[in-house]
């Protein structure tokens, strides 16, 4: 079965490949194919902060451009939390399906077969990948032992802290979201625009990294963060995606994409990051 | 959210001084003294919190001109993040019945690292109220007992947890972010954070009570290891242990206990948003400048009138930001200020950080801020090593930030009440 509704009429023409979001994208008849860039052995593998949740976001993020996508089924190597925080109804009848493929970081977004597409990648250090997953194994594990985000927290802040949804007051538009009193109390508004300028920078080195980074900063030479103002007008920061090892500038754009940020408590916390336009 | 859009050219730029409201009680109570002042040494101690606050206490009971006996005080507050040391619940009850202060009210005073700065102002308050006449401020950190590990999990603690550590920071990221900023707007450079540097570890090298008392080269502190870039290892304060202790008293008590009291001229406190993010300038601190305005009107002074200030520099960014913020430089000239040597000992305009700041003193988190006031109190009685000595100092200040600037405390001291 083809689908009806997609790239009919679009800007996207179909088997268009494309560089999305620091991944693969491959826009096909009947949905899409997307993969991470980073290969090892001729095998794509996910990336420092990513895995099979973060791709389905992001092909998501660009079906999404082309037509509606509203109700969506998943298989279990997927965590539906996040999507829901994006706005998508995980839903076990929907139309759309994302099957995770269980040999590569590759995922099919279709209406119909799970679709596939060859692609070359970039080179990824297999023992830098290793590391790295053995890292995140251990990071589940770990146990907060002092200042940290709660599960709670993290849950009651997602939509905002993976789909931008902002607030109201006035004429200002605010992020993150605030929880003020009487005529300062602000209303719930649309997803900022995912865009802005980078105002400052810096790179922590791993001994300066907060406990949650403290397994994974060494092996990525420290954690960059970037101070960026929207295009909407509020400012905040944002860890760089992926293993980005060019140095940001200030007044340079970003965009943004949904990655891990960290592990704890047996949680995957995940959240906006930003992406060198 | 403020909306208020930074702008550039006056002394304290971002704060409306209309807005701020003098201390209604400023000149019209009780005048309050600081009669004794005592720490221990900063730095990594064999002693635990009880071993630490006795020494401190002990310091200052001793230091009053007279016999002190700390059943007179009236009431305690001590300022502590309880990062280490295993206290977290009734720190002040446990401390204070090691120091003869039995039975008397006593709380726990915490604003992150400037919980003890809050802690002394919370002292001159009750007795400015005339609640009490003999108060102790004091402050307490452990910071080096812990694993490294478990030392990783308190590290920016006091900032924005939900959106600043989640997205990496700890305070040397924070910092750094503002750094790079005002290196962009205003075109300082990392050579003048360098001289901050440079100037501090020259300061502290004869202070007794210094943790890190050695000299330290341009050359050395220009390539050191870089921690959050722009900050290199060279720009941050160390993390110590620590007490402080600082006895004020009303007028009238203090005149007979005290032969060579240091007066409290001018009290000021002010807070700003968490989160850098929501702030409209990351370049100054909104709470510094409230704090420093209200202290300010209260003792009747300017900048200029004062002669040495202790400055939070827990980050060198964070002393140039604080040139600019408490009035010693003009918006965007604290790294000129710095490059021409004018926070010097004896040298410039003010002396700035004779202690030897945050940066080679030390930082035991909860004690800096009474820590401060101890430096301000020797110096003002002539009481230091001769060496850093400031001469002919009558008005002094101490400057004492929470994490990025969310709160400060400021205050005014002098030799002479008028």
């Amino acid at each position: 079965m083809r689908s009806t509704c997609i790239w009919e009429g679009l800007k996207l023409s179909s088997n268009q490949c494309i560089n999305w979001q620091g991944n693969l994208a491959c826009l096909k008849d009947e949905g899409l194919v997307i993969k991470s860039r980073h290969v090892v052995e001729g095998k794509h593998v996910f990336g420092p902060d990513s895995d099979y949740t973060t791709l389905a976001i992001s092909g998501l993020a660009l079906l999404s451009e082309e037509c509606d996508v509203k109700q969506i089924k998943i298989d279990s190597n997927i965590d539906e939390f996040p999507l829901q925080a994006c706005g998508y109804l995980i839903d076990t009848s929907a139309d759309w399906n994302i099957s995770c493929d269980s040999e590569s970081a590759c995922i099919s977004i279709s209406k119909s077969e799970d679709l596939t597409w060859q692609v070359d990648g970039e080179e990824f250090d297999p023992e830098l990948y290793i590391k790295i997953q053995d890292a995140w194994a251990m990071e589940l594990n770990a146990v907060s032992q002092g200042a940290f985000v709660s599960e709670q927290s993290y849950r009651s802040g997602a939509p905002s802290r993976m789909n931008f949804i902002s607030q109201q007051l006035g004429d200002i538009r605010i992020w993150p979201p605030r929880e003020m009193i009487g005529d300062q109390r602000p209303h719930e508004a649309a997803p900022l625009t995912q865009a802005g300028t980078i105002e400052s920078w810096t790179t922590l080195s791993a001994g300066g990294a907060p406990s949650e980074f403290s397994l994974r900063a060494p092996l990525l030479g420290g954690i960059c963060t970037v101070y960026v103002r929207m295009d909407d007008g509020p400012c905040g920061v944002f860890l760089v995606a992926d293993d980005e090892t060019n140095v940001p500038v200030i007044d340079n754009r970003v965009n943004f994409a949904v990655r891990r940020i960290y592990a704890q408590d047996g949680l995957i916390r995940y959240g906006l990051k930003a992406l060198f336009s | 959210m403020i909306i208020i859009p930074p702008t550039g050219g006056s002394l304290l730029n971002l704060v409306d001084r209309e807005l701020v409201e003098p201390c209604s009680s400023g000149g019209v109570m009780v005048d309050v003294a600081v009669i004794g002042a005592g720490q221990t040494k900063f730095g990594n101690h064999a002693l635990g919190l009880k071993g630490m606050w006795s020494e401190s206490a002990e310091n200052a009971f001793a230091s009053v001109d007279g016999d002190f006996d700390p059943s007179m005080v009236d009431e305690a507050f001590i300022g502590s993040i309880a990062f280490g040391g295993g206290q977290i619940g009734n720190t002040a009850a446990l401390l204070t019945e090691h120091t003869g202060m039995d039975n008397i009210p006593v709380r726990r005073v915490e604003n992150a690292c400037a919980s003890s700065g809050f802690a002394f102002r919370d002292a001159w308050m009750a007795i400015k109220s005339g609640q009490a006449d003999i108060v102790v401020a004091g402050g307490i950190e452990k910071m080096n007992d812990l694993t490294p590990e478990r030392k990783r999990y308190w590290l920016g603690v006091s900032g924005d947890t939900e959106w600043e550590r989640l997205a990496g920071l700890t305070f040397p990221g924070t910092y750094a972010l503002m750094a790079r900023r005002h290196f962009h707007e205003y075109g300082s450079i990392h050579d003048d954070l360098v001289n901050i540097s440079v100037k501090n570890h020259m300061h502290g090298l004869d202070n007794e009570y210094a943790h890190l008392r050695k000299d330290v080269s341009f050359d050395k502190a220009q390539n050191g290891f870089m921690v959050a870039d722009p900050l290199t290892l060279y720009d941050c304060c160390p993390t110590s242990d620590g007490a402080s202790t600082v006895i004020l008293a009303a007028d009238h008590v203090a005149k007979s206990l005290c032969e060579d009291p240091v007066w409290v001229l001018g009290s000021g406190a002010g807070s700003d948003n968490l989160a850098l993010h929501d702030r409209p300038s990351i370049t100054q601190l909104v709470s510094t400048q409230r704090a420093a305005i209200s202290a300010y009107d209260q003792a009747g002074i300017t900048a200029n009138d004062i002669d040495l200030a202790e400055v939070h520099d827990c980050f060198t960014i964070a002393e140039l930001m604080a040139t600019e913020d408490l009035g010693f430089a003009q918006r965007g000239e604290g790294g000129l200020f710095a490059r021409e040597g004018r926070g010097r000992r004896n040298e410039g305009d003010v002396t700035i950080n004779a202690s030897g700041g945050l940066k080679s003193k030390g930082h035991p988190l909860g004690a800096t801020g009474t820590g401060q006031v101890v430096e301000v109190f020797k110096q003002l009685r002539g009481e230091v090593e001769s060496s850093r000595q400031v001469r002919d100092a009558s008005i002094a200040l101490t400057h004492n930030v929470g994490g990025s600037g969310a709160t400060c405390a400021v205050h005014v001291f002098g030799r002479d009440l008028n």
